[in-house]
């Protein structure tokens, strides 16, 4: 369960990048967050990835108050969570099999056990057989799979997804919501920002529009006007 | 636990390799930080040991009044024998000292001619317990000495053993105030290189974060890191020291090379050489530590 209650949240330049927001995601919900740029939307998904702390208001995040004073397990939590970026992240000097087994590696788990998740994540990304290649031979929308893959590859719960299409042409990105869409079907949360509203309208799931920091009208993709 | 260690320490030897430079430049100002420290070690443990073999040799010289009769001289050693500190004790008539002054003059020693024995006055060489060779406790001796009225005057070379002893104080003093700012200095410059490292690693450090890696599994291959520089520039340092000594010993004129042959140049001993590898692991461990503290403190 993601909860948003009462959230502020204000840059020391004084810029109100998010007000009074509060919102409510079930488990295995998919929901769309929209708005043109600098409506929040990053802010907000950086908030729920406890990479920025709000000004004021609560926040959970699959069950923990990640707002109550104290809180420190912020690694913990980020292992059951997937963030998948427009700018991918990935490392850039790493194979593709290297970057997704990096998050196993980094989480511990055994080398026999990182080969076989790598193999079927990749299998599971359409990647099989690209595991050798450089991240740098690869086109966009193969590199954001690559990114989903590593998103995925430690089952979480939640993935979190900042204009995971903003930099792909209309084929890549169909080729990626797939991987989103089948994600939703096993269960996973999924929070998608985008600004495509062409994107959303083809799916008849929530959308939580923001402008300037502030929660507008809510819709469903297939209804949101053009 | 031993996997995970495993897997941080390879991390490490990974990240140095592909920071080959900064990790170089940071051996590198280990390895001239240590190299100064050591030379001051190296040159303060020769004098300790020199002033060692020189309290080895210290000797009390009783010289006694020309009209003290052989008679008492008997009585005199003995309870000379007696005194706290006192090894052993020998008396050395006017002509024993004649004999040794010829020997000491060698070919010279014509400059003697005409000079009677009796001109030089007798005496008691002196040997002390070992414990009681220093410019502290000779004192002691010398004291009880005194009390004899046949001694009329003690040489015991006091000037210039408290002088030496000084000179050590003065350099092991100077080692330390000098030693400790360099590895301050050495703290800081290692912390900047570090810091510089961690940096062209930032992004590598953000996903390891977006990824949920524990804030110690991102340190920890960074202190491994430091720690592995430290010993390495430490390392470096007693070998350059090792092989800077030999060259000088080589060039040393033929003069001095026989007085080194009775008073023997050492090099640092096991223990200093063990506590200069792990005061350099420290260092490069602090210096870690500092860098990444301050870096990896920022950001979430």
């Amino acid at each position: 369960m993601i909860q948003m209650l009462h959230v502020y949240k204000t840059f020391p330049s004084q810029i109100a990048a998010l007000t009074d927001i509060s919102l409510e995601i079930f488990p295995g919900q998919f929901t769309f967050i929209t708005g043109p740029s600098g409506s929040g939307k990053t802010t907000l998904l950086h908030i729920l990835f406890c990479s920025e702390r709000p000004t004021s208001g609560e926040v959970i995040v699959n069950g923990i108050d990640v707002t109550e004073k104290g809180f420190k397990k912020v690694h913990q939590l980020r292992r059951t969570i997937g963030m998948v970026f427009q700018d991918f992240k990935l490392l850039r000097d790493r194979t593709v099999g290297e970057n997704i087994a990096f998050v196993l590696e980094v989480t511990g788990h055994p080398p026999t056990e990182i080969q076989r998740r790598v193999l079927e994540i990749l299998k599971w990304a359409g990647l099989l057989g690209r595991e050798g290649d450089s991240v740098l031979t690869l086109s966009a929308g193969e590199k954001q799979r690559v990114a989903i893959a590593r998103a995925v590859v430690n089952n979480p719960s939640l993935i979190l997804a900042d204009e995971p299409t903003g930099n792909l042409d209309d084929q890549m990105a169909g080729d990626v919501m797939k991987l989103f869409m089948a994600l939703h079907r096993q269960g996973t949360t999924v929070i998608f920002a985008t600004q495509s509203r062409d994107l959303i309208q083809r799916y008849p799931y929530p959308v939580i529009q923001l402008l300037r920091g502030k929660r507008i009208e809510d819709g469903i993709g297939i209804e949101i006007k053009a | 636990m031993k996997r995970s260690l495993q897997y941080l320490f390879v991390r490490a030897m990974k990240n140095m390799r592909r920071n080959l430079f900064p990790d170089v430049t940071t051996v590198g100002v280990i390895t001239i930080s240590v190299l100064i420290f050591s030379v001051f070690s190296l040159i303060a443990f020769n004098l300790a040991s020199f002033l060692r073999i020189w309290e080895d040799r210290i000797e009390v010289i009783a010289y006694l009044n020309r009209k003290t009769p052989a008679v008492e001289v008997e009585a005199l050693l003995n309870r000379v024998r007696q005194l706290g500190g006192v090894e052993s004790v020998r008396y050395i008539s006017p002509s024993d000292a004649m004999a040794f002054m010829e020997t000491r003059l060698g070919t010279q020693k014509n400059l003697l001619e005409g000079i009677q024995p009796t001109v030089l006055p007798p005496s008691l060489e002196v040997k002390l317990h070992k414990e009681y060779r220093n410019s502290a406790r000779i004192g002691e001796v010398v004291s009880q000495l005194k009390g004899f009225s046949q001694v009329e005057e003690i040489q015991y070379g006091q000037e210039w053993v408290e002088l030496f002893s000084s000179l050590v104080h003065i350099l092991r003093l100077t080692q330390w105030v000098l030693g400790g700012l360099l590895l301050l200095a050495m703290a800081f410059i290692i912390s900047n290189t570090l810091q510089l490292t961690i940096s062209s690693r930032q992004e590598e450090i953000e996903i390891m974060k977006l990824v949920g890696a524990s804030p110690s599994f991102i340190q920890v291959p960074f202190y491994i890191e430091g720690m592995i520089q430290g010993l390495l520039g430490a390392g470096l340092a007693l070998v350059f020291l090792f092989l800077l000594q030999k060259s000088v010993l080589l060039y040393f004129p033929l003069s001095m090379k026989v007085w080194f042959e009775r008073i023997p140049i050492l090099f640092l001993p096991v223990e200093t050489l063990i506590g200069t590898l792990l005061g350099g692991m420290l260092l490069g461990f602090l210096g870690s530590f500092m860098a990444s503290a301050r870096f990896l403190k920022s950001g979430g």
